[in-house]
């Protein structure tokens, strides 16, 4: 156990290291530059260049990048574009992007669940057709599309929510984000949780507790339920990840300080900003191989045959 | 495990509600404004854009700030005297507090101006020799001893400028966030880099203090500064910035009562002007932005040889149909502009004439003449030996009706000028500056923002050694007249000086290094219930200290 174990992070590790290298250096290549400023002269522009390393080159730039990484810090810890510190500012909109990917979490997964065992409990019916179709629209319809009809509908017809964002007014501005956002969550979770129900539904086992007397909610909630939540937990984990780290257009559209908004500012404001670029892709990618390692250690733990198939086919 | 799940549930819904529950206490009459961008920073050596300038000039004063007719007028300088040569400048400084009670020094002054020259930022060069003339500017951006520039505090009240030739106007550059002060003392509390990164990093000497704001923050909250030594005239409790990069959600945002003013585009005027009601609210004035379009004559540069041609910049700039381009293109109340410098800026001082008010005084050379304009081209593929020439026009592709316009000047160039391709080449805004920056371009649409009210701010862009936009184009009797204008013979002559400007601008607009192509004009919508905010073309675009909400 404890060499898979091992072998999982070195692994994770690794790819950690290969992903931010080529993030390096793509980002150093991609047409723009954090000193495209019209009005600095071409020598000013240069020294600022050599203040930042910026001219040796990549290799060594990557170097250094990643002795200034092993002591915690972001290239220089500052934005090039406006000279601000990092961290702090990656905190905060880190916690901003958490709490309305929390929100949505949970109500992606009630939604997605309870759609998703009508749908298998009505299997054929009208309402298995209905909760089919809202999984499918769920897939269909980009959730910043569905934030743009919730934002026009909601907060400019009938003015219920913010229209933007309001940091001081936090649960009511976070409805209609968390609901966008959920959307894919929830027709993700829906199609798989009836899956799993139908199966679990048809196996031998329910079949026997039948046979035996047991029916209606107590046989749902303790044998079907129960063994159809454990595949589920598979496709909930990536999509924690990926509403956690934010969403880009809907942070931009609704006004919101996450980290999709900061990213896209890094990206698209009137320089590159490398330092940001760079410490949003090496975060988003942290988590996301953090959350794999984890459910990775887990199937070990719940299941020994992924071990052993690891350690013949590693 | 129901247990855990339970526990796990409260833990989540208590992390959320508490990191931020509901508060209504700041009630319903709030001022809320659009900005169109992102504010970059409010470090005055950092900054470069109009929404931070904006924002900074809501919570600092300088010495001098600008009217409602944009003459300067006194700030934290109560008054100031001018030396009889001109070159320098002593302001005495009015009894005012920071926003945590310290008294507002000259020697706050001195440290801001050093460390901005230090900091050697985009904006430094406004304290050299092209601008400000601040004596030893120059030197200290690229290294020298900050001691040595020409600043310094006779005592806390006084504060002496030396400058290194006569600068007409620089009370009005006093109102200029770069011209700020910052408080030494507080800023030696904070850590490295974090000054302006917060309202607990960042203090106020003007009308509002920040009560919440990030770097790039969607939503600015302001308040009232009480320690502001003009207190009893700001109305405002405070009010709050939200960032809406999208016109059709700012109109949206407007109707609906969430923003009380906000800025639209083109598209929007047009449909506003339509709504009886809504059309009452808008309000429509010149920006001080000039569009042009930029020729690329270095001859490194692939379509070079063409370019380079007198007579085919000559037959482009005639070309192009200004009026149509404005009426039905851009649509916000833009002019189309003939002259270098655009119209309804910098004010000659002593006759109230704005500098590019006769815009028919070049008409010889720039004007919508397609038989001239032919003319001209038939003279260029016969020096050139070429009757056909392909160029590549790029443009940042932000902005809603960008696109409409390089279309409609691709459109006119190639019906009006037979044997000339125009290729549209879109791209985002960073990588369209590193081209325009680095000369890897035949043709670019480029907007400019005026930093100060004289026409100095435009001519000196096509000096050999002028702004990075560089199209490659040197001659040595513009760059006279540029040098005796700013630090010659001619800057202590104000008429002379003025005088001198034209030739520069008939030598510029004679070889038609650039096409002007319109003056830009913002479209505000403002909610009937809001008075006396002040609009301005150069440095900060609106004031709010003297506003009303009723």
């Amino acid at each position: 156990m404890t060499k898979y174990i091992t072998k999982r992070i070195f692994m994770s590790a690794l790819t950690l290291f290969i992903i931010i290298f080529v993030l390096f250096v793509l980002i150093r290549i991609m047409p723009g530059d954090p000193f495209s400023v019209e009005r600095m002269s071409a020598e000013m522009i240069l020294q600022k260049r050599e203040e930042l390393g910026l001219n040796k080159p990549i290799l060594v730039q990557f170097v250094d990048y990643l002795s200034l990484l092993a002591s915690g810090s972001f290239g220089n810890g500052t934005s090039l574009y406006n000279g601000a510190p990092i961290k702090p500012i990656l905190t905060t909109c880190l916690m901003n992007s958490f709490k309305i990917g929390v929100l949505s979490i949970l109500f992606g997964t009630a939604v997605g669940l309870t759609i998703g065992i009508v749908a298998a409990l009505n299997r054929g019916k009208f309402l298995d057709g209905l909760c089919t179709l809202v999984s499918i629209l769920g897939v269909c319809i980009p959730s910043y599309v569905f934030m743009i009809f919730l934002q026009y509908t909601f907060a400019y017809k009938i003015p219920f929510f913010p229209y933007f964002f309001d940091p001081s007014k936090f649960l009511t501005s976070a409805v209609m984000p968390a609901m966008s956002l959920s959307l894919f969550a929830i027709s993700t979770i829906a199609r798989f949780t009836r899956n799993e129900m139908l199966e679990v539904l048809n196996s031998d086992y329910v079949k026997l507790a039948e046979a035996k007397g047991l029916y209606g909610f107590e046989l749902i909630r303790k044998h079907v339920l129960r063994n159809a939540l454990i595949p589920i937990v598979t496709v909930i984990a990536p999509l924690v990840v990926d509403l956690l780290t934010g969403a880009m257009v809907i942070e931009k559209i609704y006004g919101i300080n996450g980290v999709g908004k900061l990213m896209v500012d890094a990206i698209a404001g009137q320089g590159v900003d490398y330092n940001y670029v760079l410490a949003l892709g090496i975060v988003f990618s942290a988590l996301y191989i953090g959350a794999m390692l984890v459910l990775d250690i887990l199937y070990g733990i719940i299941d020994p045959r992924i071990r052993l198939t690891a350690k013949e086919g590693f | 495990m129901k247990k855990i799940f339970t526990l796990l549930m409260i833990c989540a819904l208590l992390l959320v509600t508490g990191c931020g529950g509901d508060d209504n206490s700041s009630g319903d009459k709030k001022l809320s404004v659009m900005l169109s961008s992102n504010v970059v920073s409010l470090d005055t050596a950092q900054c470069t854009d109009s929404a931070s300038f904006e924002v900074i000039g809501d919570c600092i004063d300088g010495l001098m700030q600008l009217d409602a007719d944009g003459r300067a007028v006194p700030a934290i300088a109560e008054s100031f005297d001018l030396s009889e040569d001109g070159k320098t400048y002593t302001f005495h400084l009015r009894d005012a507090k920071w926003a945590n009670g310290d008294d507002v020094t000259a020697d706050d002054f001195v440290f801001a101006w050093r460390r901005h020259c230090q900091k050697a930022g985009e904006y430094s060069y406004i304290m050299g020799n092209t601008v400000a003339c601040v004596k030893n500017a120059d030197a200290v951006i690229k290294g020298a001893d900050p001691t040595t520039l020409g600043v310094s505090a006779p005592d806390a009240k006084t504060f002496v400028v030396e400058l290194d030739a006569p600068v007409s106007f620089f009370p009005s550059l006093m109102a200029f966030p770069t011209f700020y002060p910052i408080n030494e003392k507080f800023y030696g509390t904070l850590s490295e880099n974090s000054y302006g990164t917060s309202p607990e990093t960042f203090l106020s000497n003007g009308a509002f203090a920040l009560s919440s704001y990030i770097p790039g923050a969607a939503n600015i909250q302001l308040k009232k500064n009480d320690n502001y030594w003009n207190a009893t005239k700001v109305a405002l409790d405070g009010f709050q910035y939200q960032v809406v990069s999208s016109s059709d959600n700012a109109l949206t945002s407007f109707k609906n009562g969430t923003l009380n003013v906000v800025g639209i585009g083109g598209n929007q005027v047009e449909h506003v002007q339509k709504d009886a009601e809504l059309s009452k609210n808008l309000k429509t004035f010149l920006s001080g932005y000039l569009y042009y379009l930029s020729f690329n004559q270095d001859p490194k540069n692939h379509h070079a040889g063409a370019l380079a041609n007198v007579n085919l910049r000559l037959a482009i700039s005639n070309a192009i149909d200004r009026e149509s381009l404005v009426n039905n293109y851009v649509m916000n109340g833009a002019k189309a502009t003939y002259t270098a410098v655009p119209i309804e800026f910098a004010p000659n001082a002593k006759t109230g004439k704005f500098f590019a008010e006769d815009q028919k005084q070049f008409a010889d050379v720039i004007n919508f003449d397609v038989s001239k304009a032919q003319e001209f081209l038939t003279a260029a593929k016969s020096e050139l030996g070429k009757d056909e020439f392909e160029l590549n026009l790029i443009f940042s592709n932000e902005g809603d009706s960008t696109s409409k316009i390089v279309q409609a000047l691709k459109s006119q160039l190639e019906s009006n000028l037979p044997g000339v391709k125009i290729n549209l080449q879109p791209m985002p805004k960073a990588e369209y500056l590193s081209n325009v920056t680095s000369n890897n371009y035949d043709l670019a649409l480029v907007d400019w923002t005026p930093d100060y009210n004289d026409p100095m701010t435009f001519l000196t862009l096509w000096t050999t050694s002028g702004c990075e936009i560089a199209e490659h184009w040197s001659n040595a009797d513009y760059d006279k007249i540029i040098e005796d204008c700013t630090t010659g013979s001619l800057a202590e002559d104000y008429d002379a000086r003025w005088e001198a400007l034209y030739d520069a601008e008939k030598i510029l607009l004679d070889n038609a290094v650039i096409a002007p192509l319109y003056t830009d004009a913002n479209s505000v919508l403002i909610s009937p219930n809001v008075k006396g905010i002040e609009f301005h073309s150069v440095g900060i675009d609106r004031v709010y200290k003297n506003a009303k909400l009723k």
